[in-house]
This record gives C-alpha cells, structure tokens and sequence, in this order.
C-alpha cells in the first residue's frame, strides 16, 4: 500500500507507470464489485421471467419490458392485499416526512441551547444525548413497544412517527450541536443586545447559516427513517407499514414459480427515494460534513 | 446620552472572584477606557454593563436607574464586539437596521434611520453587500453603524480595532474620537493598547487582577501614576526605576542614587510625606523623556533640572527620538533624546533629570509616596 500511494505524485519510469495502473485495476475491481448487484437487479427488473430462466445472469434484457414494475407497483400480492407497493411507498413518505421534519427541527433546537444558551448541566444533558446514538435499536423495542401501548399509538403511523423522532433526535441534536459549536457567541449575544429573543435569534440568524448542516441532517434522517425495518415491522401493523417491511413480505410469500423481475423492482422501488436524495443533495452532504473542520 | 456609575460591583465564577470591587462614576458625555491586560476582567465589566453576564454584588446605574436586572435591549446600550459579530447571511442595510427590526419600527423610518448612519460613516454603498463581501474596515464601521443606528445612552467597545492592521488602526481610532467629539455620547472602551487609552480616553481606569489600581484623565495618569504597575503599563518606552534612599543635603530632600555623593538627586517638589521616609530606601520613577542632553541655558531657567555625568550604553534611533541607555550611578536607564543631542556610544555626557517630573514609590507596597 504504502509504495503504491508514495508513487503516487509525478509518476515516472516504468516501474511507477505499473503500480499506477495496478491501482486502477484495484480501484476497478471494487467498483465493479460494489456496481454488480445493483446492475444485476435493474437488468433482472427489466426482463421477463421467461429470459430469466432461460438467459444468463448477467446479459442485457432482449425484450425490454417495465411489466415487473407495473406489477410490482399496484398489483403484487403482499400477504393476502394484492394492491402492489403502493399504499406502502405512501405509508413510508407518511412517516417519513414528517419524522424527518420534527426530528431536525428539534435537533437544530437542541443543538441551539446547548451551545448558545448554556445552562448548568448542558455538558451532562448533551452526553446523556449523545449517548442514545450509541443505543443498538433493539435494546429499545419493548420498552417503545409499552410506551406506544400506554399512549394509544400502538401499530399506528402516528406510533413510528414518535419512534422516528425519538430515535433520532440523538443523532440531529449531534449534527447540529456540533455545527453550532463553530457559530461565534457574539453574534447571539449582539442580537441579544439588539433586541431578538431566544426564538428570533434562532430563526434569524442561527436557522439561515445552517444550510450545510440542514442538508447532511436531512438525508441522515431521511435514509435511516426510509430504509428502516426493524421499528417498522415491529411498531407498525397490517395497513400502516412501511414500503421496507412490504418489500420482505413480497418476496418472502410468493408462491409458486418465483418472480424475480417482480422482487428486483420491488426492491429498485423500495431503495430509489434514497438514491434520488443522494443524488440531489450528495454534494450539499460532502459539504456539510467537512464545514466548521476549516475556518471560512 | 447618560450618567453610568458601577458602584462596589463584584463577579463570582463558582469561588474565583474575577471583579473585587469596582467604583467607578462617569459624568454625561465621558469617555471611559477601561485598559488592563487580558485576564484583568476588563471585558467582564463591559459584558456586565452590557447585561450579557450577571452581577455577584453591587450595582450598576444608567442615568440613575439599577440596571442590574434589566435585559440588555433594554438597558439601552449598543456594543461593538471585537469580532464586529455581524449577522452573516444578512445584508449592510439589515445588519444595521436588526435592533429596529426587532424593536417593531416601520420599514420606512428604517431605512430613513439606516442612511443615515451610513452616511456618517461612508459606507452608503456597501449597503446591499453581505459582511463576507466587506474589508476589515468596512466591517467595523458596519459594527459601528449598528451600534450607531438607535442612538443608545451607552457606547460600548470591546476591543474594536485589535483586529485591524496597524494603519487602519490609527485612522479608525482618530475616527472614533471625531464621532466621539460629534455625538457627545458616554462611552465605555475595553482595551489593551495603551496608545488607544491615552488618546481616547477622557479617564482611563486601569485594571489588574480584578481591581482598578487608577482611576484618572489620561494625563495625570501619565504623569502621577498610583502605583508603579500603572507606570509602567503607560508609555513607552516604560518609566526608568531606581533603587535610592532618600535622604537629605542641607535644607533639601533627595534620593542618593548608588555610593557617589554626585548620585544625590534632590527633589523639586517633594511629597508632603516624604519626610517619614528619610533615610529608608524608595523606588525613584523617571520617565524617559525627563531625562536629557544637558544644555546651560535651558538648565538656568528652570531649578527642577539636575546635572548628572552618565556613560552612554546603546544607541536606538526611532527617527523622532533616539532611544539612548545611559549608566547613572550604577543604573542602567533609558533617556529619549532629540537625534541632534545624541552622544557616540561608550562615551560620557552630561545628562539632566527634570525631578519635577520624578515620582516617588514605596518600594514594599509599591504605591506612590
């Protein structure tokens, strides 16, 4: 490794030349290892099960079809609803968006008055914050599963809302309060003296430099939310599940002659959201999270 | 425009006390400067007028009124941070205008308000641009201006040109001073730069480990410092110290500096207490500039000057004066000379010390005779 990056600057003389193009063989190699996968579904999604069965693995689609799709969308049989993905992408973009919105928004609170506005005790509330994040998900499921009982929201969308949120709120408070740590105190203590209150600083002044940090939060919450299973198989009932846990129950009870194009795009549907956020806001997100490590 | 008075004010952080007992009362119109190395809790002060920290003990007054618990916004003050702390994602004119933003006034009278500020300060067409967009200067007279806009009873200062180039510093002081002529309004200002305090200040209050050791117009602190930490914090080079006893030649009390009879050096006005300390060893304080070249006829016309014979050490030309390290009597100290004076470098000259200008300090306590 170490003669391959020390080569690295000016290469010269053949024996830099080759260990150059040794590592764009490696670097292709972990490429086409990590793209295989995704190609081979979108290839698979494409075809009939016909090609399926009779093609190789890998090849193009010779008939393209968007049939699997279709099915997939809103006739697929998940359990005994034979309505396809589509109530259950609704039920994820019900949840998700919302969790998403109140769990930044308190977060960038959090974050606020634990920087700006310090209290005796912050350090202590912001480690006992801090430490939720370290909380494996499964540790917290019976006692979610009691508290959602005991507050009437027990197999609701309502219900995974709140666990969202909950759950996230360790993270985003992270985020922000480390983003805000970098934002100097005189300018909340400037607007303090010009008069704006502990609301009106935030949104004012605190809210419009957070940009960066208001991306990176957006899409760490809205993946962790969109592609969660475990809270939302066990919080979530019958009607009001989320796309992730149709996705396992759609490839998981189909009977008969297995329909792969049919769980390919199941499962290009269930991931797509995510890839559309990366791919919009990808270069806010590398932005954000090196923002505050080098002074402006 | 106002009165301030800090009386007795104290400030505990958990069993440090970082303020011991402040007094200090201004008049309407002062401007006080509040000088001191970093740690003297000069800028706590200031926070504390501001409102920004809380006070332990004593009370501070605007225009007769306990501000102690009063908001900041309400206090009616305006400050100017060392780091100017302008709202970066807004513009020139909404930096300035926020505190009338926030106090619910009309956007027309606003902006009425905002031209006018930017037009005293020349940054009318700096308006439309965001504070990244902006100079070290122009960002502190965009400080200035927001501080300036609501014509508060109490200027604020902390610091406001340690972070401007040397040049720029001199011209925004002058500017300050003008503004300061032409408003009339009391300010208080955090430094550590002597220069800024004696040309600023209408009194300067100079401040070690939480106690103000001087409270005084910048002249007489200059020239009758308290203590020998406020002569020496003040001017440069610092104030010459010399070991001597102080004893008597006839009728006329002096300190005999070293062995030598010539180290006699009688005193022009002595303290009224000075007797006490005949025979006890005192600190004699001289600032550069009393000492020298000797010249006949100046010294005729004026008793206060004594002649002395000193090797000359180290010559440092400044330009305007040449900085000379002169030997008296066993003690190396520094005389400003003109450059025209100025004696080779091993040689010995006759030097005069104006002993009115002389202070005398106890050498134990420190303090002046």
């Amino acid at each position: 490794m170490s003669s391959l990056t020390s080569a690295l600057p000016p290469a010269q003389g053949t024996g830099a030349r080759v260990a150059r193009w040794g590592l764009y063989l490696i670097l292709l190699l972990f490429a086409a290892y990590y793209l295989l996968p995704l190609l081979l579904m979108i290839t698979t999604s494409f075809k009939s099960p016909e090609e399926i069965r009779t093609g190789s693995l890998l090849s193009l689609p010779r008939d393209f079809s968007l049939d699997a799709w279709s099915y997939a969308w809103n006739r697929a049989c998940i359990g005994a609803d034979c309505r396809g993905m589509a109530p259950y992408f609704l039920n994820s973009i019900v949840i998700v968006v919302p969790a998403v919105v109140i769990s930044t928004i308190f977060g960038a609170l959090n974050g606020y008055a634990l920087t700006k506005w310090r209290f005796r005790g912050a350090n202590i509330v912001f480690g006992m914050i801090l430490f939720g994040s370290f909380l494996p998900s499964q540790v917290i499921l019976l006692p979610m599963a009691q508290t959602l009982g005991a507050l009437g929201l027990a197999g609701s969308a309502g219900g995974l809302i709140l666990v969202h949120v909950v759950y996230g709120l360790a993270f985003t408070t992270l985020f922000f309060r480390n983003y805000y740590v970098s934002i100097p105190d005189d300018l909340v203590k400037a607007a303090t003296i010009d008069g704006a209150g502990f609301f009106q600083i935030f949104t004012k002044i605190m809210l419009p430099l957070s940009l960066p940090i208001l991306v990176v939060t957006i899409i760490w919450q809205f993946t962790q939310i969109w592609n969660d299973f475990l809270f939302g198989a066990s919080f979530a009932a019958g009607g009001a599940q989320p796309v992730t846990v149709a996705l396992n129950n759609l490839v998981n009870t189909t009977t008969g002659v297995k329909q792969y194009n049919v769980d390919m795009a199941a499962a290009m549907i269930a991931g797509l959201p995510t890839l559309v956020v990366y791919v919009l806001a990808g270069k806010y997100f590398i932005r954000g999270l090196t923002a505050g490590s080098v002074k402006g | 425009m106002a009165t301030l008075s800090i009386n007795n004010v104290r400030k505990q952080y958990g069993s440090v006390e970082v303020l011991k007992g402040i007094d200090l009362d201004l008049t309407d119109g002062e401007f006080l400067v509040l000088l001191g190395p970093s740690g003297c809790g000069k800028s706590t002060l200031l926070n504390m007028i501001a409102g920004l920290e809380t006070i332990s003990a004593g009370e501070i007054r605007i225009d007769q009124r306990v501000v102690n618990e009063v908001h900041p916004k309400d206090r009616d003050i305006a400050m100017v941070f060392q780091s100017y702390a302008l709202y970066p994602n807004m513009t020139v004119a909404r930096n300035i205008g926020f505190s009338l933003e926030m106090r619910g006034q009309a956007k027309a009278e606003r902006e009425g308000a905002i031209r006018r500020v930017a037009r005293l300060l020349q940054i009318e067409h700096l308006l439309d641009r965001k504070p990244a967009q902006l100079s070290g200067g122009q960002r502190q007279r965009v400080a200035m201006g927001r501080a300036l806009v609501r014509d508060p009873k109490v200027f604020l200062f902390d610091e406001p040109l340690s972070n401007l180039d040397a040049k720029l510093r001199v011209d925004m002081r002058t500017e300050i001073k003008k503004l300061h002529q032409r408003l009339g309004t009391t300010v208080v200002y955090v430094t550590h730069d002597q220069i800024e305090a004696m040309t600023l200040a209408s009194r300067i209050a100079i401040m070690k480990e939480g106690v103000v050791q001087q409270f005084a117009p910048p002249q007489e602190v200059y020239e009758r410092p308290a203590n020998m930490y406020v002569a020496s914090f003040i001017g440069s080079p610092t104030m010459n110290f010399v070991r001597g006893t102080l004893s008597a030649e006839g009728d006329r009390l002096g300190v005999s500096v070293g062995r030598e009879r010539s180290g006699f050096l009688p005193l022009f006005q002595a303290p009224e207490q000075a007797g006490h300390w005949l025979g006890q060893e005192v600190i004699l304080g001289i600032r550069p500039e009393a000492i020298t070249c000797y010249d006949p006829a100046i010294a005729a016309g004026n008793p206060a000057l004594v002649k002395v014979a000193c090797g000359v050490n180290v010559l440092e030309p400044t330009g305007a004066d040449t900085i000379t390290y002169v030997e008296l009597n066993g003690h190396e100290v520094v005389a400003r000379i003109k450059p025209s004076d100025r004696v080779a470098e091993g040689a010995t000259a006759d030097f005069m010390i104006d002993m009115a200008r002389a202070n005398l300090f106890d050498p134990k306590t420190e303090q002046r005779i």
